[in-house]
């Protein structure tokens, strides 16, 4: 059974529609990665999963049991961290992580032992200074602790990474992976290099709409079927303006190096063939795997 | 019944480590201090401005001063210990809707009715605590310099008075809903208080308002009767509870 299971939802906004139709399920012990360009409706969504914002049309259930607007019994199955997460800054991160754990009705032993293992794991066990303090890392790590705290089956993650440095996007990652070994975890995102890193599942939104969806080799089987991408790596700038004149649809796209979409293999045969004819050397010839960048940007043009 | 416990116990935090609790100290002994003291300093005062006055023709009699005066004091000074709290505790609710820390805990399954009574619960506890202290202070300085026994009905007129801080604080909650900052429901309180002011101008109608409990200061005076105010206080009691029930109702629907 799925863990997450969205079918036809849509919302709208002053009369702007900001999720359209949307339906996805996410499969238990998972990270799915939920992609969009910022207003693609990735933290609309999210909100109307945990239940703060009303669904306009369509239904979304967690484990099983639908989801309601102002009444959120389901949230106890959740985990919930935002981009930016906010906290109390008078409190220290152990009271904080208290007031959640009396909130999802852990016993005083349960939150304490978990509190500690939690910070211990994200590395703010030694820290005792108030959060007003703390910087957007040490935030995002304490939102991570929260989210956890509960134990959720699911863990939701609004662009955890999206305002942090390189070493900050590391280390909540790998937390993520870390937690994937009992959590379920729904991860949006526009950094598709961190998707390309630990998501097993995604789905691309685009204008409130899922545009594609499937595990990344799914996605990238699809997109060969739309056609290959060729790069040819010449000895002289001479050689690839012949090559040019020959194939005026190539684009250069560095010194010596142009690249050319071509639909089929016969169409890459053709151009070995049309090489040799010419006498027209090429040190290297490459058929380029699209990033999920490339697919991406496709999906949006499209 | 466990989430209500635990956001008191943040609320009662809150207040305490971001220095409201300190103002509020300071400005309600400060006030109450100040009630006896500027009656005691009067005579002082006037005799000081009747020797400028003689300079200018003007003669003055000697001014008598007892524990009236002191009360008189209370009474004028309790609208500005009011709105230093309305200002203090305007954005309670503003706060946490703008900044979004509500996100994590109603994530985490926390009802929005446990909101509303915390923070209703928590800011009648700090008027009621502050309040009682500023009572408490002008009646054991006035009992030192005079004698109490000359202001009649004291406890219930000055219970009138809270009562009408109690309705005034709880419109912080309802207001809250409808604006997005504490300056904005500062306002609303405001603007609501003034209309229900004006409404009580109209012949018949103060009795049944809770700006009528304003009056109760002439009872110390030994004026008007207790049974006059009756019904002001059942009504800003009920409009209270009723501000609390209708916020957690309109909060209950409010995207965050």
């Amino acid at each position: 059974m799925s863990l997450l299971t969205l079918t036809g939802v849509s919302k709208s906004f002053a009369g702007r529609q900001v999720v359209n139709d949307l339906s996805f399920s996410v499969n238990p012990q998972t990270i799915f990665g939920f992609i969009g360009q910022n207003g693609a409706g990735k933290t609309t969504t999210m909100k109307m999963i945990l239940g703060l914002l009303a669904v306009d049309e369509g239904e979304i259930k967690v484990n099983g049991e639908p989801v309601r607007f102002g009444q959120t019994p389901t949230n106890r199955y959740i985990g919930y961290l935002s981009d930016v997460p906010e906290f109390y800054g008078f409190m220290t991160p152990a009271e904080y992580l208290a007031l959640c754990g009396k909130i999802t009705g852990m016993t005083a032993a349960t939150y304490k032992r978990r509190s500690s293992e939690l910070l211990e794991l994200v590395g703010l066990s030694k820290v005792n200074q108030r959060i007003q303090g703390f910087s957007r890392g040490m935030k995002q790590r304490l939102g991570i602790a929260q989210a956890l705290l509960n134990d959720p089956l699911l863990l939701i993650c609004d662009e955890p990474t999206s305002a942090l440095d390189p070493v900050g996007r590391k280390e909540v990652l790998e937390l993520l992976l870390l937690v994937k070994k009992h959590t379920t975890v729904v991860f949006s995102t526009h950094i598709l290099s961190d998707v390309e890193r630990i998501c097993d599942q995604m789905a691309f939104l685009h204008q409130g709409r899922i545009v594609r969806s499937g595990t990344l080799q799914q996605i990238k089987a699809a997109h060969h079927t739309n056609g290959l991408k060729l790069e040819i790596l010449f000895d002289s700038e001479s050689d690839r303006e012949r090559f040019k004149t020959l194939f005026p649809d190539s684009q250069a796209s560095a010194p010596c190096k142009i690249s050319l979409d071509r639909q089929t293999e016969a169409d890459m045969l053709d151009i070995l063939r049309i090489l040799t004819e010419h006498r027209l050397p090429a040190r290297r010839i490459e058929r380029l795997e699209p990033s999920l960048e490339d697919l991406f940007t496709e999906m949006v043009r499209e | 019944m466990r989430q209500l416990t635990a956001l008191i116990g943040k609320e009662g935090l809150e207040v305490i480590r971001t220095g409201k609790a300190t103002i509020l100290l300071l400005v309600f002994i400060v006030f109450g201090i100040l009630n006896p003291a500027i009656a005691k300093l009067t005579p002082w005062m006037f005799a000081l401005m009747s020797e400028s006055m003689a300079g200018m023709g003007l003669s003055a009699s000697e001014i008598q001063v007892n524990a009236l005066t002191s009360w008189a004091q209370f009474y004028k000074n309790a609208p500005i210990v009011l709105i230093v709290f309305l200002l203090l505790f305007a954005g309670i609710l503003t706060h946490e809707r703008i900044k979004g820390t509500l996100i994590n805990l109603v994530a985490k399954g926390l009802s929005r009715w446990a909101i509303i009574a915390a923070k209703g619960i928590v800011l009648v506890a700090c008027w009621s605590v502050g309040y009682w202290l500023y009572y408490g202070i002008t009646y054991g300085y006035t009992a030192y310099f005079w004698d109490n026994g000359a202001a009649s009905h004291l406890v219930f007129s000055a219970f009138c008075l809270y009562m009408t801080g109690v309705w005034l604080i709880s419109l912080i909650l309802p207001m809250s809903i409808f604006f997005g900052s504490g300056s904005a429901v500062m306002l609303g309180v405001g603007g609501l208080f003034a209309v229900v002011y004006v409404i009580g101008l109209l012949p018949g109608a103060a009795p049944y308002l809770p700006t009528q409990l304003l009056d109760a200061s002439t009872l110390i005076q030994g004026d008007g009767r207790l049974s006059e105010y009756a019904v002001a206080i059942g009504i800003a009691l009920l409009w209270s509870v009723l501000n609390i029930g209708i916020a957690a109702l309109l909060f209950k629907r409010q995207a965050l």
